[in-house]
């Protein structure tokens, strides 16, 4: 546990000494996205419409029941997925132009680790592939892996850790790349209550530490607000933006904030804004 | 009690079943073909007399024992076999690679590829022969090609077996197409690759003793067929039947053994 924070620290340091000006802003104008039908029908309209405004260093969840399109909507963030009509700007770049200088970390839902490989060497593997020099990519190992309390554990291999070890060896090669912006595609939907706690936590210092733009996708309202300052409330058919709620709870954020009036009054408030479920 | 039923389900007894049983079923066919034929031992010899004459010191072409005349020539076969299987195995996996790089060569090579392997070894083989115009070239290329089409699609399955969110990781970060073949996709291709291979290595050694049998230069199926010829002893062709059988698992399991040792943490998903 010390050893994480420091880890973080450590981290949030030489975030901060990089010098790179790039402000990771993004703007979303009149974005839509269709999906043609395979059988000739019409096509399915996965998001409708979407303006959004996300501030640099902003903690912003995505929140809606499955249909919803907020998948959808983080991976054309990432570039994963075009737009049918309409724009996304990030930091004055279009998705593309980000995704190639390699400014995104993306954590899946499933942790998607290389089964073949290490720990050490699953944390590492972007890291060779941006071209960074040996030392360094020692050096970040170790420290990712102090930050998500996996020291230990860089010599195994991905089976023989739990779930919740996994997902976090995910988020240490999602970090460890230092991307501008973190993208989250429900990371911690299937881990237990008590590994998702203590993560939230751990995440919520990581971005405090270090003040990157997060987005993040999940369908527990309770998480959302818990990690947020912004929650985006999207409906489905088609996927549109019902609302979005400030979170102006103070931080940082401790587990006994989820028993306060005010947690459950935006709790309530967010569960509230959906249209059509 | 529990021990007890830990045996029961065992593999090893599993198998330790099948091959009494399959002992039993040759022992009493072998009595009743011993009652009603003239000679027996070309039909089926008790299991006894095919051990008994692995150990015999009669000489069988004037200079070997029967056991001698099959190790000998069996190196000649093997020897062979190995080089075919590894040329096709080579030219399986690099067939795979370009398939996947380019979808082209996919669509017009791989209906060659299966036609290839509809034709039968026994009608392929003269032809192969009557080019290279040499028994020991066309026993390696008959192993090649025998080879090369299930290391070629088990290797093309694997590489699209790969899943999508390994790819989407691999394109977030701008990963170049050769980072995502040598970082990605033949790594985990790797398990696709070696059934490829455990299905091949047997195929490989039976085409070549096939091959034998072509032309009298030697080798296993050359020696089989002399001995049906009753140019000498019928017991090296039952030593032969054995052998080969047993060399034939032996090779699927020395792939499996190889796969251990290449890729220790790779598990096979499907």
């Amino acid at each position: 546990m010390l050893l994480a924070r420091k880890a973080i620290k450590e981290y949030g340091k030489d975030i901060a000494s990089e010098t790179e000006e790039f402000s990771a802003g993004i703007v979303i104008k009149n974005l839509s996205v269709l999906f043609p039908d395979k059988n000739g029908g019409e096509p399915v309209e996965a998001l409708r419409n979407i303006n959004l405004e996300i501030k640099p260093g902003e903690f912003v969840s995505l929140v809606g029941p499955s249909g919803c399109g907020k998948t959808t909507l983080l991976r054309t963030i990432a570039d994963l997925q075009q737009p049918t009509t309409g724009s996304i700007s990030i930091g004055g770049l279009t998705p593309r132009e980000v995704r190639l200088q390699q400014k995104f970390g993306i954590v899946f839902q499933n942790p998607v680790l290389y089964e073949w490989r290490t720990v050490r060497r699953n944390v590492c593997m972007p890291m060779e592939i941006m071209g960074i020099p040996k030392p360094e990519r020692t050096r970040r190992v170790t420290q990712m892996l102090e930050l998500v309390g996996l020291y230990h554990f860089g010599k195994k291999h991905p089976h023989e850790l739990s779930g919740g070890m996994q997902q976090r060896v995910g988020i240490a090669r999602a970090l460890a790349l230092r991307p501008k912006i973190l993208l989250m595609d429900e990371p911690f939907s299937a881990l237990d209550e008590f590994t998702k706690e203590k993560l939230h936590l751990d995440l919520q210092r990581i971005w405090s530490k270090t003040q990157k733009t997060i987005i993040f996708v999940t369908h527990s309202i309770q998480e959302a607000v818990f990690l947020s300052d912004k929650v985006v409330v999207l409906s489905p058919h088609p996927g549109r933006v019902s609302a979005v709620v400030e979170i102006d709870l103070p931080r940082p954020r401790g587990l006994e904030i989820k028993d306060t009036a005010e947690f459950n009054a935006l709790v309530s408030r967010v569960r509230n804004s959906f249209e059509g479920v | 009690m529990d021990r007890a039923k830990r045996v029961f389900s065992s593999k090893q007894l599993v198998t330790l079943v099948w091959l009494i049983g399959l002992v039993v079923v040759w022992e009493i066919v072998a009595s009743v073909v011993q009652q009603t034929k003239r000679t027996p031992e070309y039909v089926l010899p008790h299991i006894y007399q095919i051990v008994d004459s692995v150990f015999s010191q009669n000489l069988v072409n004037g200079s070997q024992t029967a056991s001698q005349v099959v190790l000998t020539h069996a190196g000649i076969t093997l020897a062979r076999a190995g080089i075919g299987f590894l040329i096709g195995s080579a030219i399986g996996f690099v067939l795979a690679l370009l398939m996947h790089m380019f979808l082209p060569v996919e669509k017009i090579a791989f209906p060659y590829l299966m036609l290839i392997q509809m034709i039968p070894i026994l009608g392929m083989a003269p032809i192969v022969l009557a080019i290279t115009k040499d028994i020991d070239k066309s026993r390696i290329v008959i192993a090649a090609i025998l080879t090369f089409y299930p290391v070629a699609t088990n290797t093309l399955a694997g590489f699209k077996a790969v899943e999508k969110e390994k790819l989407e990781l691999m394109y977030s970060i701008a990963a170049s197409k050769k980072d995502i073949y040598r970082k990605l996709l033949i790594p985990s291709s790797i398990p696709y690759f070696f059934t490829g291979l455990k299905i091949s290595a047997p195929m490989a050694i039976t085409a070549s003793i096939l091959v034998d049998t072509l032309q009298g230069g030697g080798g296993l199926g050359c020696m089989l067929s002399q001995s049906l010829k009753h140019a000498m002893s019928i017991y090296v062709f039952w030593q032969i039947v054995f052998f080969s059988a047993i060399i034939g698992i032996l090779s699927f399991y020395l792939m499996s053994l190889v796969e251990r040792l290449v890729s220790p943490h790779t598990k096979v998903r499907r």
